[in-house]
């Protein structure tokens, strides 16, 4: 009996042993592939967030646009551009370009934009607040207080307060703490040379660590006042006119999300 | 009955003195009074060198050293291009001009003074002409920018200090819109014949008109001084009279300077009054300085020395020329070199006020 049972058991080893390498192998695959999912996740959800990040600032700086005349007419005092307005304004037109109310975020948006879309819009709205003085002057007409530099402000401001870094940034920046880097230069020769899309550059950079976003920003009808013909002639801020045409590209709105740190 | 009275108290008093002496000669205490009362002249002395050597209380140099920052008081009216509108740029709002880069020479100045070891940072408090010599009455600044004259009569409010010019040609002038202002103004030099008598020429030819002047400038010294038969109109700001459509204002007065820039590049509808062979009308003339306190003396010595420094060295005219001459937008220079405020006493909603009929004339 422990003879035969020597001999079965032969065969059961050599059963089991390929048994347990099926096993095993299917348990690596298994594990290979939920890690990639795992890691798929997080990458998915922080590209979207920064496309949130990208659109709610070019909101602002659209509403900011929208109101020029307002913001600019000397023969107002109280221009009634409140921060509460502007937020009114944003939030309205955010509903109108991504069916996402800022006031009420839904439960399916990733969770680093949970976080991150209330500070952009807080910030956005402190901009605004500072810029009271200016924007209520009466007997004043420009004021330049324009998408450019409420941008640049609300993009700092937002920066300091997190781990995320905003920035809008151009080819021939009038502010030189605008000028882009390598990899902010290359990726804008990139967008200039494509056909005007809203499509983002997206890449996962160091390691897969850090996302880099690029999301372009073309010249509208209003912009050209200042950035359009006769190019060289100085505009009304001072600087020379960069000849530009109806939706060339202005430059982007750069994102940089490092994934460690969430 | 009470001086009666006063009197048995001395005299009980000075009965029982020398027992007390006595009592007090006995613990020590009396010589110690006459040694104190011995060395108390030369305690002054002794202070002083002590102060010398290490200043014990801080003066107001010392002040702006240990807090690093210069609080400076800077008029929210535009006096362009001494102060343009603050605007907004990329760094946030800023103020710039010839008195904001003057500011900065300033600090820059302290920063040496102080050590250089951290930077002296001017704080502007943007508020009221008016209010500038209040906040600087009571203590919130460390002096006040604001193309301030100091040499006309009743410029000088008491308790301020003014510093040395760091701005000569400035003046009282005037802008009109009516060709025929000038030329009543300009009858009267002809009349003259030779004789240029400025004040008489303006007294007549602006005899009956409505003449604004900015409210605490020295063009509204000058106007109630001199040009009794004006209907003079107070205006809280410039912009103001320039708004003001009734009542029709004939003659605006300002700074020259000052409106030689506004009617260039803010208002072109309005123009310079000029005499016969086109050049600007001066009414007096007028320097601007540096308002510190009175008490100040340490500050007023470093300011005073700087603006002759800035003079000798040619600054104080490049910088002159810089805002009077070239051709620039502010908005540009505010990006580059505009400096941060801070509001005091400024409703949210600024505006540049009213005008109305002086009354007491």
């Amino acid at each position: 009996m422990p003879f035969r049972n020597r001999k079965v058991s032969k065969k059961d080893i050599l059963m089991k042993s390929r048994v347990f390498s099926v096993i095993s192998l299917s348990l690596v695959f298994n594990l290979a592939w939920s890690s990639i999912g795992w890691a798929q996740a997080p990458r998915e959800e922080t590209e979207k967030t920064a496309q949130h990040l990208a659109l709610l600032l070019n909101v602002g700086r659209l509403i900011v646009e929208r109101n020029q005349t307002l913001i600019n007419d000397p023969r107002k005092g109280d221009k009634g551009f409140t921060p509460e307005v502007f937020e009114h304004e944003v939030v309205d037109e955010f509903i109108r370009q991504t069916h996402i109310d800022l006031k009420d975020l839904p439960t399916h948006l990733p969770s680093l934009a949970k976080e991150l879309l209330p500070l952009l819009l807080e910030s956005s709205k402190e901009v605004v607040a500072d810029a009271q003085l200016v924007i209520n002057q009466r007997g004043i007409g420009y004021k330049n207080f324009i998408p450019a530099t409420f941008g640049s402000q609300a993009a700092r401001k937002f920066s300091n307060r997190s781990h995320v870094k905003i920035k809008q940034t151009t080819l021939n920046p009038r502010n030189l703490k605008n000028t882009p880097d390598a990899y902010e230069e290359n990726g804008l020769r990139r967008l200039a040379t494509q056909p005007a899309s809203d499509t983002s550059i997206t890449e996962w950079i160091d390691n897969d660590t850090i996302l880099r976003a690029l999301t372009p920003i073309y010249y509208s009808k209003d912009c050209l006042a200042c950035h359009g013909n006769p190019k060289g002639i100085l505009d009304i801020s001072g600087y020379p006119r960069e000849g530009a045409q109806e939706g060339d590209l202005a430059g982007a709105i750069s994102i940089q999300i490092p994934m460690k740190s969430r | 009955m009470i001086v009666g009275r006063s009197i048995m108290s001395i005299r009980s008093i000075t009965r029982r003195l020398p027992h007390y002496l006595k009592e007090l000669g006995s613990q020590g205490i009396v010589p110690f009074l006459i040694g104190l009362g011995l060395f108390l002249p030369g305690c002054g002395l002794v202070f002083d060198a002590v102060e010398l050597v290490q200043p014990l209380a801080r003066d107001e140099m010392s002040a702006i050293c240990s807090r690093g920052q210069l609080r400076v008081g800077i008029s929210v009216e535009p006096f362009r291009p001494f102060v343009f509108p603050a605007v907004f740029t990329d760094e946030g709002v800023r103020v710039t001009g010839l008195d904001v880069e003057l500011i900065r020479e300033v600090a820059d100045a302290l920063t040496t003074h102080c050590g250089g070891q951290k930077p002296i940072v001017p704080t502007l408090h943007l508020t009221r002409f008016r209010d500038l010599f209040i906040e600087m009455n009571e203590g919130h600044l460390d002096l006040f920018v604001s193309s301030i004259g100091g040499n006309v009569p009743g410029a000088r409010p008491a308790g301020l200090w003014y510093s040395i010019p760091y701005f000569h040609n400035g003046g009282i002038g005037a802008m009109i819109q009516k060709p025929e202002v000038a030329e009543r103004v300009r009858a009267q030099f002809q009349h003259q014949a030779g004789n240029s008598d400025t004040l008489a020429a303006i007294q007549a030819g602006l005899s009956g008109l409505t003449v604004a002047a900015q409210r605490g400038r020295t063009s509204h010294l000058y106007a109630e001084a001199n040009l009794k038969n004006i209907r003079l109109l107070i205006c809280d700001s410039l912009p103001a009279a320039v708004e003001t459509k009734d009542p029709r204002i004939d003659v605006i007065l300002s700074k020259h300077s000052i409106l030689d820039y506004v009617t260039k590049h803010v208002w072109p509808d309005w123009r310079l009054l000029t005499r016969n062979d086109g050049t600007p009308l001066i009414l007096t003339q007028e320097s601007f300085s540096i308002v510190t306190v009175e008490e100040h003396r340490r500050l007023q010595w470093f300011l005073n020395n700087l603006l002759y420094r800035l003079e000798e060295s040619g600054r104080l005219e490049h910088m002159r020329r810089r805002w009077l001459e070239e051709d620039y937008a502010p908005t540009r220079r505010a990006t580059a070199e505009g400096l941060p405020f801070e509001v005091s006493k400024v409703p949210a909603h600024y505006e540049q006020g009213q005008c109305r009929f002086a009354t007491e004339r």
